[in-house]
């Protein structure tokens, strides 16, 4: 029992990793009122490029920094059409969905199957590895763990919310004409938050392909940026809560693991589906359950809407 | 001095010409990807174009690949009528497949009888598909972009769920699929069969409904403003629901053609990204049902060019990838359409 806990507990770190990475990208993209849908296209970029890096340079660090490169460059792309000429975000998204897991598919294609030739190796801490239960799941795992799961929530809870420039960020997200007429450079928030909410995406999908699974193969991704965006709007877009709540769906995605490796008697195709359900659960049920959590919680006013300085 | 100034509304003359240029940069900017890999581009693209029009086989392939690319655009176009989006077509497709392949092989009749019941079956696994999310974004609220995404990724795992367990013919030793439904849409020429007349009369159902029903005033009131419509006593959340089922209803229909028309056992893969690429077709459609003809036929193309391809090592997902940047093209485009160059006179002081 002791053992599957462990277990549980191990895996669900590993796998919620990746969301919790995408997730906290994407909060700080939607908190400076920008809505990226492109989440999964750049997962995909962001691995198969992690993939192809470590096949030709076998080190998982560089594999990662090619990774998020790609999600950054990328990002740049999507914050162009919609940040600066102001296209459609959700279109935009689609777009950079689509384009981006049929790229990363086609220039990756005859490296899937392939093991990846670097990865980011978990590494037992002494003593604190031989604790009960936690022990293993918490002190064993690969450097990136730590900095998924501590680091980067802290640190991005406190930009956001300890700092004058974190304001500055919620108040474009907010009320951009407000902002900008307080002297806030709307657009340069805008613009650059959405390239390093795109760069954490790109990181996602090199810590998947390097880190959890490790491999390559087409539609690895799998609808985890997606989830990914659900999860913003689960977590009410609080850094700490998105990586909370993507270790809900690592638990979530481990019971899945854990019920195909001990034979449950579930097909698969069911376990596998839970993370979707899941979701779909995880946006349902609040707001059923409370329309007060539900506000406390609120999008900032002006996400997906584009600014117009002219209009104000 | 010249200055780029936005204007507040364009002629939807000037709004067809963006979508012909962007989806033309998009394909130039492709082409030069193509060249840069070492494509001989023109080649290809001769080839794409005589092997699409230049026979009737490639005409005939071409409508296959039309007619649930019109029914998965028209789906998403309904739902942008009412402001929503559907990216669930895939989903729902596989949802109206699978329902329209249970009532096949489970009733013994004949086609007469048969291809209707399966019509509605199809209509109404799309529709059951799509009803939680539905039902979510009418009484709560909850964005339905992502919910009706989700569905797609369990649609897909149920079919092949259901293709290597309960359903699996034990005949089928490469592929796992289900029996061979015993029904076929009748032929209208060679491989194409009527599925495309059943599509495009669809469309033009719906799209004189749209136009000159009140219930079609009523959807396209709510999706201009949401709010005026309610302030106007129009039943909002009953129209949001309506639609929403109808779309999901109309790519369950594309789903159970495909089975009756073309594959005729449910098994994994025969989606073949139909769902994604209509929600790209209404876009391009700009939400009209009418024209969704012209643009189905357009992705038809794209599409049949991508198999034309494969000959040559180019993969379908280059193909997917494109149609992303056509997508990307026509937002921006859409956006750029509202700037005009002005000369700015110096003033007399």
């Amino acid at each position: 029992m002791i053992e599957l806990l462990t277990g549980v507990f191990y895996a669900a770190l590993l796998a919620g990793g990746v969301l919790a990475l995408a997730a906290m990208g994407e909060v700080l993209t939607e908190r400076v009122g920008v809505f990226n849908l492109g989440l999964e296209g750049l997962m995909a970029l962001g691995g198969m490029t992690a993939i192809v890096t470590v096949a030709h340079y076998p080190s998982a660090p560089l594999g990662l920094l090619a990774g998020i490169a790609v999600g950054l460059a990328a990002g740049a792309v999507f914050s162009a059409a919609v940040v600066l000429s102001r296209a459609n975000q959700t279109l935009c998204g689609l777009a950079l969905t689509i384009a981006g897991t049929g790229l990363a598919a086609a220039l990756g294609h005859s490296y899937a199957g392939q093991p990846a030739k670097a990865t980011f190796e978990g590494v037992a801490i002494p003593v604190l590895s031989e604790l009960p239960i936690l022990g293993r799941a918490v002190f064993s795992q690969n450097v990136l763990i730590y900095v998924i799961w501590i680091v980067l929530p802290l640190a991005l809870h406190f930009l956001l919310f300890q700092t004058r420039h974190g304001i500055n960020m919620r108040s474009v997200g907010e009320n951009p004409s407000a902002a900008d007429a307080a002297g806030v450079a709307v657009t340069r928030i805008r613009f650059w938050y959405v390239v390093v909410g795109a760069g954490f995406a790109g990181a996602a999908g090199a810590y998947l392909t390097l880190a959890f699974v490790p491999s390559w193969s087409d539609g690895i991704t799998g609808g985890r940026g997606w989830i990914a965006v659900a999860l913003v709007i689960f977590a009410g877009f609080r850094p700490i809560n998105a990586a909370a709540g993507a270790f809900l769906f690592g638990l979530i995605t481990a019971l899945g693991f854990v019920g195909q490796a001990r034979n449950w008697p579930i097909p698969p195709a069911f376990l596998s589906m839970l993370p979707y359900l899941g979701t779909m659960a995880f946006m349902i049920l609040p707001v059923l359950a409370s329309r007060r959590a539900q506000r406390r919680l609120a999008a900032p006013a002006a996400l997906g809407l584009a600014y117009y300085r002219d209009q104000r | 001095m010249m200055r780029f100034q936005r204007v507040a509304s364009i002629s939807p003359l000037i709004i067809v010409a963006t979508r012909v240029i962007a989806v033309v940069a998009a394909l130039l900017v492709g082409g030069l990807g193509f060249a840069i890999a070492g494509f001989d581009v023109p080649m290809l693209a001769g080839n794409v174009v005589t092997s699409s029009f230049g026979t009737e086989f490639g005409l005939e392939d071409l409508g296959l690949l039309v007619s649930p690319l019109i029914l998965t655009g028209l789906a998403a176009a309904v739902t942008l009528r009412i402001g929503l989006w559907n990216i669930g077509g895939e989903g729902q497709f596989y949802a109206g497949a699978i329902a329209a392949t249970v009532v096949g092989l489970s009733i013994q009749s004949n086609d007469v009888v048969m291809l209707p019941l399966m019509l509605v079956a199809g209509f109404m696994g799309g529709a059951v598909w799509i009803l939680i999310p539905a039902l979510a974004r009418a009484y709560l609220a909850i964005d339905e972009i992502i919910t009706t995404l989700l569905l797609n990724f369990v649609a897909i795992l149920l079919v092949n769920y259901l293709c290597t367990g309960p359903m699996r013919d034990p005949q089928q030793a490469v592929q796992s699929a289900s029996d061979r439904v015993p029904y076929e849409m009748p032929e209208l020429s060679g491989d194409l069969h009527w599925g495309i007349g059943v599509a495009v009369g669809m469309t033009l159902i719906l799209a004189i409904v749209l136009a000159f029903t009140g219930w079609g005033y009523e959807v396209r009131v709510a999706g201009a403003n949401r709010h005026a419509a309610h302030y106007a006593g129009m039943p909002v959340r009953r129209r949001l629901m309506q639609v929403m089922l109808l779309s999901g209803g109309i790519a369950g229909v594309a789903g159970m053609l495909e089975i009756v028309g073309t594959v005729h056992r449910l098994q994994g893969g025969i989606s073949n990204n139909f769902g994604y690429l209509g929600v790209m077709v209404a876009v391009l459609a700009g939400g009209l049902p009418i024209g969704v003809l012209p643009a189905a036929l357009l992705m038809g193309i794209i599409l049949n060019g991508g198999i034309v391809l494969q000959a040559y090592g180019v993969s379908t997902y280059e193909v997917l990838a494109l149609t992303g940047l056509v997508l990307l093209f026509i937002a921006v485009g859409e956006q750029l359409a509202y700037y005009r160059l002005v000369r700015l006179r110096p003033v007399a002081q």
